[in-house]
């Protein structure tokens, strides 16, 4: 997710993001049909598998970065006056950045190999391991 | 027969304005083409303007929209139009009379694409030669006669006239990075990135819709972004 991704690196970042997302989305819908989780300790279990986190958070990068550039890629069709197209894709970016931080932190409030490397290398406090509702 | 024609002098009007016209069903015949129907209504108003050339498809010389959609006059048969018939220039580029658009950009867009053979070798003494194979990969590229049916149809064109190359540019783009006998693709390919020249490009497929030759711009592009992701690969 780049500023400089423009021409045939942003198409292709699309598209492979495209796909994953696809894939991701139907995978995610098949296990809501078929092994839906009965309690949310079991729905923390689930989401807290090494590979499921993994995915998971895959899932939440691929989709901030397919946002960027097909909403980039709007802004520069019908916001025209630079101005007004400099604000928009700052607040875009700057949307989908928090939006991102967000993600992080719910990720990381189950405890996985991911939050743990995390809380290790002293990005985010132990305390943040610990579920507001657990707490 | 009725007729609603765009009417536009820049020069003395203030705006465009539909000029209601009218023409004799005995003057009309049933393999009649527009074209033949415009050529008797300026025999009734003489400052009816309108280009023309060959009058059968090859020059692309009498584009023009016609009930909403571009296409030749040449071409088009008169029966198959529901009345009245709604003959407008072009959409989105400068009027210069009536029908007559000013088509400076559309042919700038096609100049840089570089429309002829690039050759770094020494030259052969013989012709280039090319096998029948390699030939075939010319077809539903050459064909292109440079009418801008397609490129004015193409919303992406409407916005960036000034930066997107356009699907008729970007077509015979694709028809010199297809040729065998072309050594300059990766130039080609460099040319046509960023996010504007190849890129605007949201397959709307307007062009395909609208090509009186049948051609597939929208396809061509696809290649491009083929052959580029080879290129980054």
């Amino acid at each position: 997710m780049s500023w400089r991704a423009h021409g045939s690196r942003a198409w292709l970042m699309q598209r492979v993001s495209a796909v994953y997302l696809a894939v991701y989305i139907v995978m995610f819908g098949l296990y809501l049909l078929l092994d839906a989780p009965t309690s949310y300790p079991a729905w923390r279990e689930w989401m807290g598998l090494p590979f499921i986190a993994v995915a998971t958070s895959v899932f939440f990068a691929a989709l901030l970065m397919h946002a960027w550039v097909g909403l980039r890629d709007v802004i520069m069709d019908y916001a025209r006056p630079p101005v007004i197209r400099f604000i928009l894709l700052t607040s875009v970016a700057l949307g989908l950045f928090a939006m991102g931080l967000w993600v992080l932190r719910v990720l990381m409030l189950i405890p996985t190999p991911l939050s743990i490397v995390t809380v290790a290398s002293g990005i985010l406090p132990l305390a943040t391991l610990v579920h507001p509702c657990t707490a | 027969m009725r007729f609603s024609i765009y009417r536009y002098n820049p020069e003395t009007d203030a705006a465009p304005t539909m000029q209601t016209m009218e023409l004799a069903g005995a003057d009309v015949t049933p393999d009649m083409m527009l074209l033949e129907a415009l050529r008797l209504l300026k025999a009734q108003d003489e400052s009816l303007t309108f280009r023309h050339s060959c009058g059968e498809g090859v020059c692309g010389s009498d584009a023009m929209n016609i009930n909403g959609r571009n296409g030749l006059a040449c071409t088009t048969p008169l029966v198959d139009l529901k009345q009245p018939i709604t003959i407008r220039p072009l959409p989105g580029m400068p009027v210069i009379r009536d029908l007559v658009v000013d088509l400076s950009q559309f042919y700038h867009q096609y100049r840089s694409i570089k429309p002829y053979l690039v050759v770094h070798d020494p030259e052969p003494e013989m012709e280039y030669l090319q096998t029948p194979q390699e030939r075939d990969k010319l077809d539903g590229l050459y064909e292109c006669i440079l009418c801008g049916c397609c490129s004015t149809a193409c919303p992406s064109f409407w916005w960036n006239p000034d930066k997107f190359r356009g699907p008729a540019a970007l077509l015979q783009a694709y028809r010199f990075i297809a040729d065998s006998r072309d050594q300059a693709t990766a130039e080609r390919l460099d040319a046509l990135e960023g996010p504007y020249r190849l890129f605007r490009c949201h397959t709307v497929m307007n062009c395909v819709d609208v090509c009186p030759k049948g051609l597939n711009p929208t396809k061509a592009i696809g290649q491009i972004k083929k052959i580029m992701l080879k290129h980054l690969i």
